[in-house]
């Protein structure tokens, strides 16, 4: 096993070698980051260094913008070397910037920060290292374009959408529109501008059973769209394709994860049995728009899946079919009342997302006494999903082993 | 004053960031056509047509204002005059016609950016900021996601096709940021249980022991969902902590909420979890698994993790049917197959799990 060489971990201990390290990165078929950040006067002594020594070089700094509670990450180097205050901006539904934005975007991020931007869909767009004696002034410059900062911290994170009707011809219910509203309700409103949770709250909205949002690992509240009974079959216009050759009705109807399509050559029609069919989006996805989904359309309200959470990730679970996504704006206001709640009496600790206070309540219970929703669906349990291992020296060796015979495969 | 500094100007309606070819055919879409690995076609209940040309962006999506711009640039001259900023920090072109999205597909190749992640192919390499933000990272993410890319290159642009869609995700801890619910996961891990300097851990902990006997529990021992931190009153009045390393599970928690918490990074390295994805295809939504514990992670080339990755690639590759996500030819074949045609060894942090039951939307139907 290699040693690493013990130094003092600031950067200028580590900088020259991090240097040679970033190097290797300006390399290659891929976009560099490397190469960006060295566009810009990003402090990359600090990332090379934090490279050459395998240890982070930043831990947690601090920053007050008057007024400002949520939106900002304030950042120094362990060796006091280097500071940076990030603003994480919100993002408008579907994350869809007219050129005209952009520009004023660029003019603020090289007037307030480095020239340097992180564009994170699912989370907000991160403007790194505003000048922290700017920072009140960038505020305001921020909002006369438009937008704000936000989503840092306990509180209400970035919500997430599909591109949905803006692009897409499966959106099965306006994803734009639905996070719009419960961007500007009242109680989200109210709680996005303090640090009062637990820990994160994220709903995501997506248009189809895709769910291009991944509604179903990483929202606490999650929405996705369906229909009900069978896809909508277009019998001239399938034949058409079948005819044409570009779809084989024997091959699709035996692809069908549900086994719920059967092709009746003798009448040549397509037969969907909607019973069984688990919207996996085959037959659509195959002979669209000869098969659409179903006309009568639907959202699937989903609960508290996470990935980051004290006991490890959870899928989401079921909570109810509604025909509009208003009707599930009470039941998150209930939820993380009784969330907010549980950490008064104990019951929630901090670092407990919506799942994990689920977990402890039994959804069951969670269903009848805090939402007050007769049981819809079946919740699927699962181990909890976590990464990392300790190991001693002689596994360490073991998995070296194996992963070198590969590595010797590949001639890496 | 005060009171008007406190409201929040959120970007809403979306309607005032949307161009106006979008705003003119909202929710008119009714079919779609792909021009090969990157360039979607849509057609609107209008007649116009608005062709999307998907671009791989750097690691953890940093650009430059200097690229930026432009990028604006080639969205003015030959797009719809918007960009969209996709979940994974793909940046998406919109044009009027074939013609003019080929053209923006020649100039960001220019520049040096791909066109692909559609259909069969690697759609993302998902990274959280690591190393160059983060204060709990125990791996670099960013550097990592730039290797595979260079390595898996050719399945993004598609020279080179896949069974089904492919997602990565890198994570620098087990907080997964980057996520680890995609198809293939590389989340960063200590190996071992946590150490910590005794002097200054004291800055996580109460002064006197007499806090610990009024029923306090410091924070860096009450996250630890196993109970492996335990804090106990010393004979002098002073507080002490031990770990407990049977019961510690490496999920740095505990580093969360205190800094003082550290690791030897010469037995770091990242789990490799697989088979997770969120879309209803094939047998549904499915959690993804942590199928090899360990591995090294050493900068620059992080040859390992590179191999690993390439490995279930191939093996994925020469296995699965079409159109089968990696999560789903997994299932169908059983993870003691999957272990078997890798050689992983079994141990007690990766014991084959098969699921029963369905997740996602399917949970209503079952």
């Amino acid at each position: 096993m290699e040693t690493v060489e013990k130094k003092p971990l600031t950067v200028d201990a580590y900088a020259e070698e991090g240097r040679r390290i970033l190097e290797y990165y300006e390399k290659g078929p891929w976009p560099s980051h490397v190469a960006e950040l060295k566009k810009t006067n990003y402090p990359i002594d600090a990332y090379g260094a934090g490279l050459a020594a395998r240890k982070t070089m930043w831990a947690a700094g601090s920053a007050k913008i008057r007024f400002v509670y949520t939106g900002f990450i304030a950042r120094r180097t362990r060796d006091g070397k280097y500071a940076e205050l990030h603003f994480r901006v919100w993002q408008p539904s579907g994350q869809i910037y007219t050129t005209q934005k952009l520009r004023q975007l660029i003019e603020f991020i090289e007037k307030y920060g480095l020239g340097l931007v992180e564009l994170a869909g699912q989370q907000g767009m991160m403007i790194i290292s505003i000048q922290p004696e700017k920072a009140d002034e960038a505020i305001d410059a921020l909002r006369a374009i438009g937008t704000d900062v936000g989503a840092t911290g306990d509180t209400i994170r970035e919500l997430a959408t599909c591109v949905g009707p803006a692009l897409c011809e499966f959106a099965l219910y306006d994803t734009l529109a639905a996070r719009d509203y419960f961007l500007t309700h009242p109680k989200i409103y109210e709680w996005m501008s303090n640090q009062l949770f637990p820990f994160k709250f994220k709903a995501k909205f997506s248009g189809c059973p895709f769910d291009c949002t991944r509604a179903v690992h990483r929202a606490d509240f999650g929405f996705i769209g369906v229909w009900e009974g069978a896809p909508e079959v277009d019998q001239a216009r399938f034949r058409e394709l079948v005819e044409r050759g570009v779809v084989d009705p024997v091959k699709l109807a035996a692809n069908c994860p549900s086994g719920a399509i059967r092709w009746d050559a003798e009448r040549r029609e397509l037969v969907i049995d909607g019973s069984k069919c688990k919207k996996s989006m085959h037959c659509i996805r195959t002979a669209f728009p000869a098969i659409k989904p179903g006309k009568n359309r639907k959202i699937a309200v989903l609960v508290g899946g996470h990935v980051k959470g004290r006991f490890g990730g959870k899928m989401s679970k079921p909570l109810a079919i509604v025909n509009d996504y208003k009707e599930a704006a009470d039941w998150v206001v209930k939820t993380v009342e009784a969330w907010m709640e549980g950490m008064e009496k104990g019951m929630v600790k901090h670092k407990d997302r919506i799942g994990d206070f689920i977990m402890k309540v039994g959804f069951k219970r969670y269903l009848e006494e805090v939402v007050k929703v007769k049981p819809q669906g079946k919740p699927t349990l699962h181990p909890s999903l976590r990464a990392g291992a300790v190991l001693d020296d002689e596994e360490r060796k073991m998995w070296l082993d194996w992963v070198n015979k590969i590595v010797a495969e590949y001639k890496l | 004053m005060s009171a008007e500094r406190l409201k929040k100007r959120l970007p809403v309606p979306y309607t005032d960031w949307l161009p106006e070819a979008l705003k003119r055919n909202l929710g008119k879409w009714v079919d779609r056509k792909f021009h090969g690995y990157g360039i979607i076609e849509h057609v609107s209940a209008t007649g116009e047509r608005i062709f999307t040309v998907k671009v791989g962006t750097p690691p953890n999506f940093r650009v430059s204002t200097d690229t930026l711009k432009k990028f604006v640039e080639i969205a003015d001259t030959y797009g719809i005059g918007a960009l969209r900023i996709t979940r994974n920090g793909n940046v998406e072109f919109m044009a009027d016609s074939l013609e003019k999205a080929l053209k923006i597909k020649e100039e960001v190749e220019k520049l040096g950016f791909p066109v692909g992640g559609w259909g069969p192919t690697i759609w993302s390499i998902n990274s959280c900021t690591a190393f160059l933000t983060c204060t709990t990272a125990v791996v670099d993410a960013p550097s990592i996601t730039k290797v595979l890319y260079d390595a898996l290159k050719p399945y993004f642009t598609g020279e080179i096709t896949l069974p089904a869609k492919l997602r990565i995700n890198v994570s620098g801890c087990p907080s997964s940021c980057g996520g680890f619910t995609a198809d293939i996961n590389l989340v960063g891990h200590y190996g071992d249980a946590p150490t910590y300097d005794p002097e200054r851990i004291k800055l996580c902990l109460p002064k006197s022991a007499k806090a610990l006997e009024a029923g306090h529990v410091p924070e860096v021992a009450e996250v630890c969902p196993t109970g492996a931190i335990k804090v106990y009153g010393k004979p002098d009045g002073s507080v002490g902590l031990d770990v407990i390393r049977s019961k510690c599970i490496a999920c740095g928690r505990c580093r969360d909420v205190c800094d003082w918490m550290d690791f030897d990074q010469s037995k770091a390295g990242v789990a490799v979890l697989i088979g997770g994805k969120a879309s209803n295809t094939g047998r549904g939504p499915l959690p993804s698994v942590q199928v090899i514990p360990w591995v090294p992670a050493i900068p620059p080339a992080y040859r390992e993790i590179v191999a690993v990755v390439k490995k279930i690639i191939d093996v994925w590759r020469q296995n699965a049917r079409e159109g089968e996500r990696l999560g789903d030819w997994v299932y169908r074949i059983g993870m003691e197959k999957f272990y078997e045609m890798l050689n992983i060894p079994v141990t007690k942090w990766n014991k084959p799990v098969k699921f029963e039951g369905e997740f996602g939307i399917r949970q209503f139907l079952a």
